[in-house]
Parts: C-alpha cells; sequence; structure tokens
C-alpha cells in the first residue's frame, strides 16, 4: 500500500491543517457527527524545499544509526513538516521530495513517516 | 490585586544527587523557610517534570508536604514539561495576589540520575509533538539544531557567538559553588584550536556539545507572601512586581516564522506590562539557554535586543558580567546546570540573591530589576517574571 | 642452594617499545601531555587512585580500585606486560591509562582512569593508548571491555566496536568487544586528535614530576544530610539506591 501522510480539511472554511488539531486551526470550527469530530482528509503533497536540517548524533536509545538527519521542508503547498532526510549534503532551499518509509520502531511499535531524497 | 513578594530562597547543588526526589525536593524547600523566617506555609506547590517516569515519585507534592510535616496545608505539583518552575512560582504568585494564601512555599525538583543521558535527553523528548516530531526520532537538541542553522543563516549568528556564551556563562558558574559545571573553558579549546573538534563534537549540527547543557539533579525553593506579612518577616523587599506566560503551536514547523520565539515575546510583554516595566530597566537577567543559541534569540524576543542583534551584544560584552546587562550571572542552564522541575525557581533564586545584594563574586553593582524566562517545550510554554528590589 | 622464589614467582616481561610522546589542547585552552610512565613513577602515581576508591560515583570505585592493584602488580612485577600512560595538565596528572600485550596480535586494554571531569581528558587518554597498541605493538586488534555506562558510550559506540562475546576478557571475564585495526583506522580521523613532538620545555615539565591532580573527582557537597536517613538501613535513601 502506498502510505501518504495526512492533511485534515475543515468541513466549513476548507483550511488543511497538518498536524492534527481537534478543531479548525484557522476558524475554530468542529464539526460532529453524533460523537464523533470529522475532518476531510487529503494526502499532502511530497515534494517541497527544504526550510532547514540537522544532524543529530545524540539519538535516542532505540535507534542503532551513529547519526540521523532531520529537516523541516516547505511543502509545495505551503505546508510545513519535519521529517528524516536521506541526502548527503543538504543545504537550505533545495528542491526535496519525500516518500513514506518506515522511521522508527520502538518495541514492536513501528511509526511511518516522510523521508526526504534530493529531488535535484 | 494584591502585591505578592519573594521573602525566602534555597537551592541545591546541581549536579547529581544520590537522594530520593522529595528529599531534594524538601532541602531547598527547608532552606527559604528559615530564610524567610516562617516554620509555616499556607500552601505548597512544587515543580517536576519526570518524577512518574523516570523517579517513580507521582503525587510529588504530597510527598514533600509529608517530608516538611507541613500537614494539612494543601499542596500540588505543577508539571509544564521544562518551564514547571516558573509555572509553580506563577501559580503560587496567583493564590497570593487573589487574597486565598498569605504564604506559599513553591519548590521544585528534579532528579535524572537513574537514567543515562541519552534515556534522559529520550525522556525529555516526549514534550515534542508525538505525530509529527517525535516518531521521527526528533529531540530538543535536534528541534534547536535546526533552529540554530536557520538563525545562523539569517541573522550571521556563527559558531563563535555560542562559543561565546558558553565561555562566559561557564566561567560565572565559576563564581557559584551550587553550579554543575566549574570548568573554565577557552575558545582555541572548543573551537579554534586543532583539536577543539574532539573536545567540542557535533552533536546536532551545528550544535556541539559545549552548546548544550548538562542534565542535572538539583532542587530549588522560594517563598512568596503577601506585602502585609512580607514587611513583617523583614527581609528585603523583593517584589515579584510582574509575571507572563504564553503558549504557541506543539509542532515547531508549524509556526509562521520558525525562527520566532513568539512565546517568549508575548510572555515577557505580559510580564513587563504587569510591573510597569520596560526591558531597559533591567539590571540582570536569567535567560533559559537549554542550548546556547536560546540565550541570543531570547535575548531578542524578550526586548533587551533588536531581533537579529544580539549576538552583537553578546559580541560587545554586554552581555557578560560586568556588562550593561548581565545574562545568566549563576552560569545559565548551559553551567549551573538543568535540573528540569527545578530550573525556573533557580533562575528566580539567582534574581533574588542578586537584587539583594548577596550574589558575593558575582554581583551585579546596583541591581534593582531582575528578569527571568523559562522555556518550556520548544518554546511552546514560556513563562517571564519580573522581579524588582523596593 | 637456595631457590630463588622470586625469579619464580615474577612475570617474565618482554621488552616494550616506546610511547612517542603527545600532547592536546583541552577545552580550557591548556596543553595537555600524554607520555609513557616507568614503572618506577608507579609511587607517584598511586595516591591519587587511592584516593578515588571509595569515590561512589559513575563506577570511580570500582575502576580505581582495580588500576590501584594493576598499578601495584606491575611495580612488585606480577602483572605480565603491561605499559602505562599518563596524562598530565603541566605536571599535574589528568588521566591515567594502562593496557597489555596479550601476543604478537593481540592487545588487552585495561583501564582508563580521568582525574579531571568533564573535558574528555580520559577519551584523549584511551585513544593514545589504542594508537599505541595499533602503532607501536602491531596489534591487530585490541580487546575492550567497559564497567561504567560513560566507557560504554565512548569505546563501544564511539567507535563502533565489534562483539568477541565468546573470549570473556581479563577484567571479570566479562563478555570482550574488539576494537580491529580497520575499525581504528576509520577512527584516527575524528577521534584520535593531538600532535607531536611535545615542545621540550612542555615534555620537560611531564617528565619532571608526577604532581597531584588539580581537580580530582569529588562527591558533591552533602547538603541535603539535613533531610534524609542516610545511615538508617531502612531509610529511603537506601531504597533509592537500589532502585538505581
Amino acid at each position: 500500500m502506498n502510505k501518504q501522510i495526512l492533511g485534515y480539511k475543515c468541513k466549513k472554511c476548507g483550511h488543511v491543517q497538518y498536524p492534527y488539531h481537534s478543531r479548525c486551526k484557522k476558524c475554530g470550527h468542529t464539526e460532529w457527527r453524533g460523537f464523533d469530530i470529522v475532518f476531510d482528509t487529503a494526502p499532502l503533497p511530497q515534494d517541497g524545499k527544504l526550510l532547514t536540517f540537522t544532524h543529530l548524533y545524540a539519538l535516542p536509545p532505540d535507534f542503532e544509526a551513529v547519526t540521523v538527519s532531520f529537516g523541516i521542508v516547505e511543502l509545495s503547498d505551503g505546508h510545513r513538516i519535519t521529517g528524516q532526510l536521506k541526502i548527503e549534503a543538504p543545504k537550505i532551499g533545495m528542491k526535496v521530495q519525500g516518500k513514506v518509509e518506515l522511521v522508527r520502531q520502538e518495541g514492536y511499535t513501528k511509526h511511518w513517516g516522510l523521508v526526504f531524497y534530493s529531488a535535484a | 490585586m494584591r502585591d505578592v513578594y519573594v521573602v525566602g530562597i534555597g537551592i541545591t547543588s546541581f549536579t547529581r544527587l544520590d537522594y530520593p526526589l522529595a528529599e531534594i525536593a524538601a532541602y531547598p524547600a527547608l532552606q527559604a523557610m528559615q530564610d524567610a523566617g516562617l516554620d509555616k506555609v499556607d500552601h505548597v506547590y512544587v515543580a517536576n517534570m519526570g518524577g512518574g517516569r523516570v523517579s517513580n515519585q507521582t503525587a510529588l507534592g504530597s510527598a514533600v508536604v509529608d517530608h516538611l510535616c507541613l500537614w494539612p496545608v494543601g499542596a500540588e505539583t505543577i508539571e509544564n514539561g521544562p518551564a514547571s518552575g516558573a509555572s509553580a512560582i506563577k501559580t503560587g504568585a496567583m493564590a497570593i495576589a487573589s487574597g486565598m494564601m498569605d504564604t506559599v512555599l513553591v519548590t521544585g525538583a528534579e532528579r535524572m540520575n537513574e537514567v543515562n543521558s541519552l534515556e534522559a535527553t529520550d525522556f525529555v523528548a516526549t514534550l515534542a509533538h508525538p505525530m509529527a516530531e517525535r516518531i521521527y526520532g526528533v529531540t530538543l537538541p535536534a528541534l534547536a539544531g535546526m533552529f540554530t542553522r536557520l538563525y545562523m543563516e539569517r541573522y550571521g549568528v556563527t559558531s563563535r557567538h555560542l562559543a561565546m556564551v558558553a565561555i562566559k556563562n561557564h566561567a560565572n558558574a565559576c563564581l557559584n559553588q551550587f553550579a554543575h559545571v566549574q570548568n573554565k573553558i577557552s575558545m582555541d579549546g572548543i573551537l579554534d584550536g586543532k583539536d577543539a573538534s574532539h573536545n567540542n563534537p557535533v552533536i546536532a549540527d551545528p550544535l556541539r556539545f559545549f552548546d548544550i547543557c548538562p542534565v542535572s539533579d538539583g532542587g530549588a525553593a522560594v517563598i512568596l507572601a503577601s506585602a502585609e506579612v512580607a514587611k513583617k518577616l523583614g527581609k528585603p523587599l523583593v517584589k515579584l512586581a510582574g509575571f507572563g506566560q504564553a503558549t504557541d503551536t506543539h509542532a515547531v514547523h508549524e509556526r509562521e516564522d520558525p525562527t520566532a520565539l513568539t512565546a517568549v515575546r508575548l510572555a515577557a510583554d505580559k510580564a513587563f506590562k504587569m510591573a510597569k516595566l520596560k526591558p531597559a530597566d533591567v539590571d540582570v537577567a536569567e535567560l533559559h539557554d537549554a542550548f546556547t543559541i536560546l540565550e541570543i534569540a531570547e535575548s531578542e524576543e524578550v526586548g533587551f535586543f533588536e531581533k537579529g542583534k544580539g549576538h552583537l551584544a553578546l559580541e560587545r560584552g554586554e552581555t557578560a558580567l560586568n556588562g550593561k546587562l548581565p545574562i545568566n550571572t549563576s552560569g545559565g542552564l548551559k553551567a549551573r546546570g538543568h535540573a528540569v522541575g527545578a530550573t525556573g525557581i533557580a533562575q528566580a533564586h539567582e534574581i533574588v540573591l542578586q537584587l539583594r545584594g548577596d550574589a558575593k563574586k558575582r554581583q551585579v553593582k546596583d541591581a534593582k530589576v531582575g528578569f527571568t524566562c523559562n522555556f518550556g517545550g520548544f518554546g511552546n510554554n514560556v513563562v517571564c517574571l519580573a522581579m524588582v528590589r523596593e | 642452594m637456595s631457590v630463588d622464589v622470586e625469579s619464580i614467582l615474577r612475570t617474565v616481561d618482554h621488552e616494550l617499545p616506546p610511547f612517542p610522546p603527545k600532547v592536546i589542547m583541552l577545552a580550557t585552552g591548556e596543553p595537555m601531555v600524554i607520555r609513557q610512565a616507568s614503572r618506577d613513577e608507579i609511587p607517584d602515581i598511586l595516591p591519587h587512585v587511592e584516593a578515588l576508591i571509595h569515590h561512589d560515583r559513575d563506577f570511580y570505585d570500582v575502576v580505581a580500585a582495580r588500576v590501584y592493584s594493576e598499578l601495584l602488580g606491575h611495580f612488585k612485577h606480577r602483572y605480565q606486560d603491561q605499559y602505562l600512560l599518563v596524562a598530565q595538565c603541566d605536571g599535574h596528572l589528568a588521566a591515567v591509562v594502562n593496557g597489555r600485550a596479550v601476543d604478537a596480535k593481540t592487545g588487552m586494554s585495561l583501564h582508563t582512569l580521568g582525574l579531571r571531569r568533564g573535558l574528555r581528558a580520559g577519551a584523549h587518554a584511551f585513544a593514545a593508548k589504542m594508537e599505541y597498541h595499533f602503532d607501536q605493538l602491531g596489534h591487530q586488534e585490541v580487546l575492550i571491555v567497559a564497567e561504567s555506562p560513560i566507557g560504554f558510550r565512548r569505546w563501544m559506540i564511539e567507535y563502533k566496536l565489534e562483539k568477541r562475546f565468546e573470549i570473556p576478557h581479563e577484567l571479570g571475564g566479562c563478555p570482550s568487544w574488539s576494537l580491529t585495526r580497520a575499525l581504528f583506522d576509520r577512527a584516527r580521523g575524528s577521534l584520535v586528535v593531538g600532535s607531536r613532538p611535545v615542545g621540550k620545555e612542555l615534555l620537560a615539565k611531564a617528565m619532571a614530576a608526577i604532581l597531584p591532580p588539580t581537580d580530582p573527582p569529588k562527591m558533591a557537597p552533602d547538603f541535603l544530610a539535613a533531610t534524609r536517613a542516610r545511615y538508617d538501613s531502612t531509610g529511603t535513601a537506601i531504597i533509592a539506591r537500589t532502585q538505581k
């Protein structure tokens, strides 16, 4: 299955937010369906430009790698997202392409998230 | 609304302490009670972050009251991440301002001794956004690393400026017997010299080892009182003239400008407004330098310097112990140490010492107005305090 | 004719090549000299090691007690093929490292004892002893164990050591880790620093005498004694200790 990161679209004003908040960040609306709060969901684009990044050498104990790179990416629709980078020498402003991959495994729990590659 | 005064202070060494968490909170509390000349208080607030998860001690407020034999006064634990300390002071101040209480003990403690530094960092990372940040392995140093890179790119801050903060705060800590790290460091040793890269390895590029605060155990306490009580006790009058708090988005990437620490600016504005003061009135400040970059960025956001100019003031030596506006005279989190729940109270402890004129070798001359900024999350929950010597 | 018992008890030491001294600048800006110490200098070092035997923090007690016994054993010819390097700042002892040549191919790393904390003095001294194993003794691998979490992070993780768990290490029989020549060569650029030769004056100062450490590890001031029951065996402090 092609995994995606979802944006949450307000039923009233149409604003798309990521990450999830329990009500619309822009207009404050909550759409109730019985006891459920509902948003329309739409996958976020996965391409964008790199805003900033770091190479972390002191990783949480469940990581085996010596270093992992992280970055904040401005996606092509203007949303921003934090993800891992698999880019040799990242540069601020470079074009990147993301892919949803396994980013962390804590015990039996698997976390999936965006990993960005150079789009050049 | 009634005025609030700080009438007693106490602190432990910030280091590794082999004592139960409740004792680390009780010890400075006793010192503070002795300092104030009180043997009871009306209420107790205890600031702590990791008690439940790291130290196997929940309901710390009750445990501390028990240690201090203060039954049956009310007590709560206040948890607001790394800003727990100032949050607890703010809560205590509101209790006094409201007229509900006349004396409040606010004590904070943290004990990370049980876990190694990687586990401690992982624990602190639980305050990051669970789905948008933490699942990737993002820790506080990683968020700070990304913040620093953008700051450097935009404002011309360099590794040299960061090292200057560390060198200054290490030197200040050498004058503080309670500080965690009492080593004088030099530019040659951590940046310029041939062996500097090994002495000062990269942790979260561009942040290096000496840009990041240690994980400390420690406790600190203050006693707050109404004007009536404070005047009776006869201690030098230090008024908690203003406090302010503000929050921001949980995920750092969601902020309009990721280099803006909006919550710091808003919390400081509120504190200054309440105290009827301006940033220029401040004589001495303790800012939350968990990472060296934060001292620079916060010094701008709270209004001491223009945005993007904080590093220039640092270059000119204005924030040094003998400068115009000494920052982190205690050594800051960088060198006094960061005992998470106690940090905000340790900052207030230092300001009260300075305003009383009791800071000995690191005394700032004629300090009348002091300011603290306690930074929770990565800037998503910030509490600022303004204090005035009367 | 009487039997010379001492000659039976004594180790049969091989001649080990000298370690070329080097100098490293610490974070404080001071130069730290790392050099080989001779057997005759051991009595000058022992008192500073002994002081740490009761330092119950970060396994300083275990490491100091063992270093003490190894150095004493070496001094009295009861520890075969041991070498000893010392790190000094202006003559003052900053770190002690020792190890042993097992055979022509294998080295056994013994201990790293930092006498100044927070400045990576121990890490520099450890790197120097690995240099000695590979560059002077010509070993192909060095067997290592860590006795403290700090050591584990430094050696096992930073150097990315390989497991040799089938070999019990001489220190307590724990499973060994191995630093191979290939791993060490990879780490040279980042973990092995310092320069040679050491300036004449600097070296002369270091050789002249081993002075006491300026800032040895010490327990935090016992400010909490007032509120806790440290000496009460049923006391909470003991519970906190055993939970660690």
